[in-house]
């Protein structure tokens, strides 16, 4: 087994019991955290795809910013555990079996159109994908006016967070 | 580095500019009055009819802007983009009259700047949704529609219902944008690229593994679903509609509505297509069988939209249902997949934003005054305000589509374009959802006219301002529903997608 | 590349469906909102991965982009969760029902 191929797993692995847990879990702080756990690995199956700078922005935004924000709103608003979820567990059964279906059907798809055969992967060109040079050309040239938008999107949203949680304008 | 073709493109997009600037300059404003907030909607105002003025100049334009040797283009101006732009920017002027007018709005009177600003960021997100060609610009800018509408559903915050409608609305609006994700990704996957154009070549010159293909596609079409409310994807519309503020109820049922339809049939028309025949029907890339899928989906959308509003006692619930139901009527033009449904497509829109606006107008006035949307509240409208009653009649006489009002002539041409398609069996099913329509909006007429009214109820006047903008609703209505040939010629100019 | 790229659609497919099982079981708004961020990721896990096959920077570009997304998300549905826990006292979306579901 190759050095990828192990890592690979270890991060698969670490990956898909966390957000197994992560759903599972009735404390959300623990849902949080293991959701925190599913996003760090994800960065290291980042690394291994040779996206450098999509990697290290994962931690910093998703594992750093987001999460946080998650949390703080949790110790915030001290939400009771739940109880419901296992008052109706046969829809929660239910809803696992779909799950299960539905994620047998897309492994069949994947596997069956063999992404694989189609693509020369070329490591070099996958690294040279995956540097903040290439990256920020794409953004700052062809990509100019989604980032624009992206601009006025973080307006909106920080205007509506602000005028939702602010308790009273004076 | 060459910037060059940067600026040359900007010339293309001057309506998104216009409303971006009049975005900030609201902001700006908001800051530097203060308290003073009464200036707000007339910079909006401006800043709309200054968008106005660019979007006419587009009915004449035919490119792609921002192409660079690497890139086929981000947006497009185009005739029919002009279209649905121009009905975003129409339904926003009266919006904004709306809210200058709406006793709910009046009462958060300290959050008008942050309003008026929202309201922007969901026209600027129109317009890219609108004119995009890009999957990342169409991602972003279906996004920036949502997040602006989640914040406004949710803007009266001391409504308990509100708050409620903005956590439904955000909700289904993150699960579902999330799933559109997911097929845009696979759709990367299959072809490299997320441009639509260079999607369109590649599905035409190489074998795409079928499988995979109609995945992302029924992926993809789950967010654009959502927004458009059609019928697996519609449990959000009723709840938000009803407790939303009634000005951007009007909003999202009229400007949300018509940026999903042109996302929708320019997102099949430039990315599925093979050629247009002679006759005017579209030859598809068969991947999956359009044409069902689209007949499935209408049937599905407009019969349980208009079966659900029997059993509405809540006007703004009950027009939710009926909006439910018109996006149904919509999808029949697109199962017909060729030029002549696409004009049907243009000429039912033209009609039914006027005629919702103009509903939710009457819906609006009656609730300023008496507090209540109750159908069973407004017995004997008819007789103490014989215009609002007579104004309201008109509107929901266009909504089931009879003559001699503009909605008889949306339908007519819808059903002309199914018999041409030799849909006969299909024009009948939409025949008789009509008849089942034309039941629940019977009922409010009914409440209207032909019960006593308790005595005071209805003691109140119509000032001159809002009668003149009611008159300038229901006139369209009657006058289009006799002389059409203008809304026809215009639908016909405005079909024109670029490429094809 | 020696790991085959079927590997990492499977997996990034196995994360989406355990996000919609999450949002279809959890009842409590701000798991909700995790279980959303979970679907962002894998779609997110399958761009980088055809991004980093076909060695075309546009898949991860588009990543830096749900991520804007993503956090501004974040920051407007915690609004409306708190906007809606100071009116009912509740995060619990069963009994967030004066509208019928």
């Amino acid at each position: 087994m190759s050095l990828e191929l192990f890592l690979f797993l270890v991060f698969a692995a670490v990956a898909a019991v966390s957000g197994i847990l992560m759903i599972t879990r009735s404390e959300v702080v623990m849902a949080a955290l293991f959701l925190i756990l599913n996003l760090a690995s994800l960065a290291g199956l980042y690394l291994l795809l040779n996206a450098q700078f999509i990697a290290v922005v994962q931690v910093i935004v998703y594992a750093g910013a987001i999460m946080v924000l998650f949390l703080f709103v949790i110790m915030l608003l001290r939400p009771e555990h739940e109880k419901i979820v296992t008052k109706i567990s046969g829809i929660r059964t239910f809803a696992f079996i779909i799950a299960a279906l539905v994620f047998v059907q897309l492994a069949y798809v994947i596997l069956k159109s063999h992404p694989g055969s189609a693509l020369n992967s070329d490591v070099t060109a996958s690294v040279n994908a995956g540097t903040v040079e290439s990256i920020g050309t794409e953004l700052y040239t062809n990509y100019i006016l989604p980032f624009e938008a992206a601009g006025f999107l973080l307006l909106a949203a920080t205007i509506g967070a602000v005028v939702l949680a602010k308790r009273k304008f004076e | 580095m060459n910037v060059d073709y940067l600026v040359n493109s900007l010339y293309l997009i001057k309506p998104e500019l216009a409303i971006a600037s009049a975005l900030v300059l609201l902001v700006l404003i908001d800051l530097i009055m203060g308290n003073n907030k009464k200036f707000l909607p007339y910079v909006a105002i401006a800043g709309l009819i200054a968008a106005a003025y660019f979007i006419i100049g587009q009915f004449g334009m035919n490119s792609l802007a921002f192409v660079s040797k690497s890139n086929k283009g981000m947006i497009i101006a185009d005739p029919f983009g002009a279209f649905f732009k121009g009905i975003v920017v129409f339904a926003s002027l009266f919006v904004v009259y709306f809210s200058i007018k709406s006793d709910e709005i009046k009462a958060s009177f300290e959050r008008h700047g942050e309003y008026y600003t929202l309201i922007f960021g969901m026209i600027l997100g129109m317009f890219f949704m609108i004119s995009a060609s890009d999957l990342i610009l169409i991602y972003i800018s279906l996004e920036l529609v949502s997040f602006s509408s989640y914040v406004l559903a949710g803007f009266t915050k001391t409504a308990l219902r509100n708050s409620e409608a903005a956590l439904k609305y955000v909700i289904y609006g993150g699960v579902s944008s999330g799933i559109m994700l997911f097929g845009i990704s696979i759709l990367y996957g299959i072809t490299g690229s997320t441009n639509l154009y260079e999607i369109n070549s590649l599905i035409q010159s190489s074998s795409i593994p079928n499988l995979t293909f109609i995945l992302s596609g029924i992926l993809i079409f789950v967010g654009i679903g959502y927004k458009i409310s059609a019928a697996p994807f519609h449990f959000w519309t009723p709840d938000v509609y009803e407790g939303a503020p009634i000005t951007i109820t009007a909003f999202l049922s009229v400007a949300s509505k018509a940026a999903g339809f042109a996302l929708l049939i320019r997102f099949i028309k430039i990315t599925f297509i093979k050629s247009v025949d002679s006759a005017g029907y579209w030859q598809l890339v068969d991947l999956i069988d359009w044409k069902t899928f689209f007949i499935f989906l209408s049937i599905i959308t407009m019969t349980l939209g208009n079966f659900a509003a029997l059993w509405q006692d809540n006007l703004k619930r009950m027009l939710a249902y009926s909006s439910i139901a018109h996006a149904g009527y919509l999808l029949l033009g697109m199962a017909v997949l060729s030029n002549q449904g696409m004009i049907a497509i243009i000429i039912y829109f033209a009609v039914y934003a006027i005629t919702n606006l103009g509903a939710f107008f009457v819906v609006m006035l009656i609730a300023n005054k008496i507090g209540s949307e109750n159908i069973d509240d407004y017995k004997g409208l008819g007789y103490s305000q014989p215009f609002l009653g007579v104004s309201l009649a008109i509107f929901l006489i266009s909504l089931t589509g009879l003559p001699p009002t503009a909605g008889f002539i949306g339908k007519l041409y819808l059903f002309i374009a199914l018999v041409d398609a030799k849909m006969i069996t299909l024009a009948v099913i939409a025949l008789l959802n009509s008849v089942v329509a034309l039941y629940y909006y019977i009922r409010v007429l009914k409440n209207l006219f032909l019960s006593r009214p308790a005595n005071g109820t209805f003691e109140f006047k119509v000032s001159f301002s809002n009668g003149l903008v009611l008159v300038l609703l229901a006139a369209p209505i009657i006058i289009l529903g006799i002389y059409f040939t203008p809304l026809v010629d215009l639908a016909k100019n405005s079909m024109q997608i670029l490429g094809f | 590349m020696h790991v085959p790229i079927e590997y990492f659609l499977v997996l990034s497919a196995f994360m989406f469906i355990t996000g919609v099982a999450g949002v279809l079981t959890r009842r409590n708004a701000i798991v909700i909102f995790m279980s959303v961020e979970l679907m962002l990721n894998s779609a997110n896990l399958t761009l980088v991965t055809f991004s980093s096959y076909i060695g075309n920077p546009v898949g991860q570009l588009f990543v830096f982009f749900v991520m804007t997304v993503a956090a501004a998300e974040a920051a407007v549905g915690l609004a409306i969760i708190i906007a809606l826990f100071r009116n009912k006292q509740t995060m619990n979306v069963d009994e967030i029902n004066i509208l019928k579901w």
